[in-house]
């Protein structure tokens, strides 16, 4: 579903993400895991075409990014890690804006809103307009705006930022959800208990390269040594 | 959710082929603004009251000023040249008309230019658009849209009352009248969209290089116009306004009138629309101003294809290119300016010191207000050092009248920008503290040394820049030195009380819930601190200008009224400065008192 072929992106002379090769497969939790200015947000960027990458190429099902960013957005549902909504419009005008955008007909997006709205539980503010939102409850509307189209892969950056126990809860459970309906997950975060409870397969990026990529137990048995959890995994790695 | 067969890549192309068309994109996008206007509208009638009454019944007084003031220019042109359809009238409005609206046109590029860059290229709002199916020209238009909007609506404000004073004044036909909003929307479109087109390509190719571009372009358009100007006013005072000025300055200005100029198209349309004709069956005016109009508008939709292709082609691409940069770190050290502050600043105690060297620092380091002080500040100066012409005939009664009136115009117009920059910038200060209050309310220090910090911070800050501004006035106007006294005191008491109102109003009525220090200062309490600040600044100066103007004149010109005698005019000057001196310290002491308790009180 979605494939990195070599790709780097420089900014001036600092290389951000350096010749990166990486393939999620349809159905397929992924989760990008590395230090801060390790490259995780940038190749994120460059995948919902806010970045050009400087080389290299990016495929999403049959689309280049490049080439093609109207398509692809149709197939991506995108929840970045600052969300942006506009604070003059009421939750559910703001949905219906995002469903109309994907095309869908009046009747598909006031059942997709309604659906992502009990999902997200948002029926309680959906009609207030959105300055007045905590943080939460504008993540929980970024992500409802996310799955209305109902995309072929869900880009997440940062998912628990700002959430709490209970709305961590609900997202793990719909990304979990999500992979399993078929559909393709990739998100970054450095909350590594989250990705060790629901990913399928993590990337350890640092300097902009993939360190390594595979599922949890193969990171166990290249570093035996360095314990059992993600986390002392990831340390160790990064140590090392 | 339910499992299911993954779709094949020729699902996922038909599924893509679903998304809106341009036109149904357009009508999404058309609801999206609607509905914010609607929500924006209901804000500003249900809770900025003052603020929108203030603003609609300002700009219709300055609409209504302009109005009048072209009403009288235009019926001196008519009364002593000649009317409309004469030679000499044409002549005239041909000097007057291109070179007030190619004016408009430069100015419009660069407004529509910046704020297309400003609401395109680092704005959020873009950036989420881009992660949705959106036509990279859609976005483009989009954008460019509020950029016309904010670079046009001054033209519309300033030709408006302009082009109906002259159809009044002329007697145009009705025709006129009806061609007068087609003809400015079709021009404002023009040089918006260049405007436009220039800074997508100017990101496009040169994406580095941007601010120096627009500076470059911009320096040599002021030293242009600056020359230009200097050297029509340069003539010896016998040849200005003679014969051999005018011939020569309708010379130098000859430029303006270029064929190719969309400003000269739509002086030539005016012209022709305000003649009547001349019994002449061929001779059609409203056919000839017609002509112009269909020009204008053809230059505009064929600027506006270009623009759209110009979006779909280059936008993505210099957006990238934009945001592939590396970011700058410059490296902060002491500077000069700190020494200096530390050095000017001894006297006071050192958490005080601490505290304004802090508020120094942050203003310094935030061009978006230095930059702003600096343009004001920049243009009064530039307006200040070329004041002179009235020193030549000192002696005439005239002149003297004027010279003093407008020493005290000068003072009155440094008050009138110090209290928007004091509303600006200073009454959002605490506020703006809210969220960080948690630092401050963990140290050692007082709360009402924080308030008195930025009392003192303000007033300094402004002091020092004022009085410079209103010493180079005096001197340059020659006003005797009790003049320069009395104003340099008159600053002072103007820098105490505005600094006073913005810090007391401020901690009295602070927002936390807003980060942005314009939305902050767009409130009820920066709308009631910006009014106030005026009446006070015209208070005070009318107190002192109108007993130093009479004092001026006394002994040079008759004074009827009894107690406008010699005699009771050293009395009423010092009254006034009295009067002045104690309204200053109501307005600077009883805000500040009340924002130091609801300061000390205050639970973040």
């Amino acid at each position: 579903m979605l494939r990195f072929d070599n790709v780097t992106r420089t900014y001036g002379t600092r290389v951000a993400v350096d010749c990166l090769n990486l393939h999620v497969n349809r159905g397929e939790l992924f989760a990008l895991l590395g230090h801060n200015g390790a490259g995780k947000t940038t190749t994120i960027k460059m995948l919902v075409g806010l970045l050009r990458p400087t080389s290299g190429e990016i495929h999403v099902g049959p689309f280049n990014v490049v080439e093609h960013p109207r398509e692809v957005s149709r197939l991506i549902g995108y929840v970045p890690d600052l969300p942006f909504l506009y604070d003059k419009l009421s939750g559910r005008e703001f949905l219906r804006f995002v469903a109309d955008m994907y095309g869908m007909t009046d009747a598909a997006a006031v059942e997709a809103v309604a659906r992502e709205a009990d999902r997200f539980q948002l029926n309680d503010f959906l009609d207030q307009l959105t300055e007045s939102y905590s943080h939460g409850m504008r993540q929980r509307t970024v992500f409802a705006a996310a799955l209305l189209h109902e995309p072929e892969l869900l880009v997440v950056d940062e998912p628990m930022v700002g959430l709490d126990p209970h709305s961590i809860r609900l997202v793990k459970d719909l990304l979990k959800n999500y992979a399993e309906a078929g559909k393709t997950v990739l998100m970054s975060t450095h909350t590594l208990e989250v990705a060790e409870a629901i990913c399928d397969r993590v990337g350890v990026m640092k300097s902009g390269k993939i360190m390594f990529e595979g599922r949890v137990e193969e990171m166990r048995q290249l570093n035996p040594a360095a314990g059992q959890s993600l986390e002392s995994l990831y340390l160790a790695m990064m140590d090392g | 959710m339910n499992e299911r067969t993954p779709p094949t890549d020729a699902q996922l192309i038909e599924l893509c082929s679903k998304l809106p068309s341009p036109d149904r994109e357009g009508q999404i996008f058309w609801r999206l603004r609607m509905q914010m206007a609607r929500t924006h509208l209901k804000f500003l009638l249900s809770s900025a009251r003052l603020r929108t009454g203030l603003v609609v019944g300002l700009s219709f007084f300055f609409w209504c000023g302009l109005f009048a003031l072209f009403y009288k220019g235009f019926d001196f042109v008519i009364r002593y040249v000649e009317s409309p359809g004469s030679r000499y009238h044409s002549d005239t409005m041909l000097f007057v008309f291109p070179l007030f609206f190619l004016s408009l046109q430069v100015m419009l590029i660069f407004s529509s230019g910046i704020i297309l860059y400003g609401g395109l290229y680092p704005s959020r709002e873009t950036a989420f658009l881009m992660t949705l199916p959106v036509r990279d020209e859609r976005l483009v238009f989009y954008r460019f849209q509020e950029a016309l909007l904010f670079s046009s609506w001054g033209f519309f404000l300033l030709a408006s009352p302009m082009l109906l004073a002259y159809g009044m004044v002329a007697k145009a036909p009705w025709y006129y009248f009806a061609y007068l909003l087609p003809l400015m929307a079709s021009f404002a479109y023009i040089p918006c969209t260049i405007g436009a087109i220039l800074c997508l390509l100017l990101i496009y190719r040169l994406p580095s290089m941007r601010r120096i571009a627009v500076g470059v372009v911009a320096l040599a358009i002021i030293v242009v116009a600056y020359q230009s100007i200097w050297k029509t006013l340069e003539f010896s005072e016998t040849e200005f306004l003679g014969n051999s000025w005018f011939k020569d300055t309708l010379k130098r200005f000859r430029f303006a009138r270029g064929e190719w100029l969309p400003s000269s198209w739509l002086s030539n349309a005016l012209i022709e629309a305000v003649r009547r004709s001349q019994n002449n069956p061929r001779d059609l005016p409203w056919l000839e101003a017609g002509k112009y109009l269909v020009v204008l508008v053809s230059n505009a939709l064929v600027l506006h294809l270009l623009f759209v292709w110009l979006g779909k082609r280059v936008f993505r691409p210099s957006y990238w290119e934009l945001h592939a940069r590396r970011a700058k770190k410059p490296k902060l050290t002491l500077a000069w300016v700190d020494r200096l502050a530390g050095f000017l600043l001894k006297p006071f105690p050192v958490q005080t010191r601490l505290l304004i060297m802090k508020d120094l620092r942050l203003f310094r380091r935030d061009p978006v207000q230095w930059s702003q002080f600096l343009i004001f500040f920049g243009l009064l100066l530039l307006y200040f050092a070329n004041v002179d012409r009235f020193r030549q005939h000192k002696s005439d009664i005239n002149v003297l009248t004027w010279v003093n009136i407008v020493s005290f115009l000068n003072l009155a117009v440094v008050g009138l920008i110090l209290s928007t920059f004091t509303t600006r910038f200073i009454y959002p200060l605490i506020s703006l503290e809210g969220r960080r209050f948690w630092i401050l309310s963990r140290l050692p220090v007082d709360r009402d040394t924080i308030l008195w910090g930025k009392f003192l911070f303000a007033a300094c800050g402004s002091w020092l820049p004022c009085a410079a501004l209103v010493g180079i006035s005096d001197v340059m106007l020659d006003v005797s030195f009790m003049v320069v006294a009395v104003h340099q005191l008159i600053c002072l008491l103007l820098c105490l009380g505005l600094a006073g109102m913005a810090v007391g109003f401020g901690a009295m009525m602070p927002n936390f819930r807003e980060q942005s220090p314009s939305k902050i200062a767009a409130g009820f309490g920066g709308t009631l601190n910006l009014v106030l600040s005026a009446l006070y600044i015209m208070a005070v100066v009318l107190m002192t200008a109108l007993p130093c103007h009479f004092f001026l004149l006394a002994g040079k010109t008759e004074m009827p009224p009894k107690l406008l005698q010699p005699q009771y005019l050293r009395f009423w000057l010092m009254l006034g400065i009295l009067a002045s001196m104690i309204l200053a310290a109501i307005v600077t002491i009883l805000p500040l008192r009340g924002g130091l308790r609801a300061f000390r009180r205050l639970e973040v």
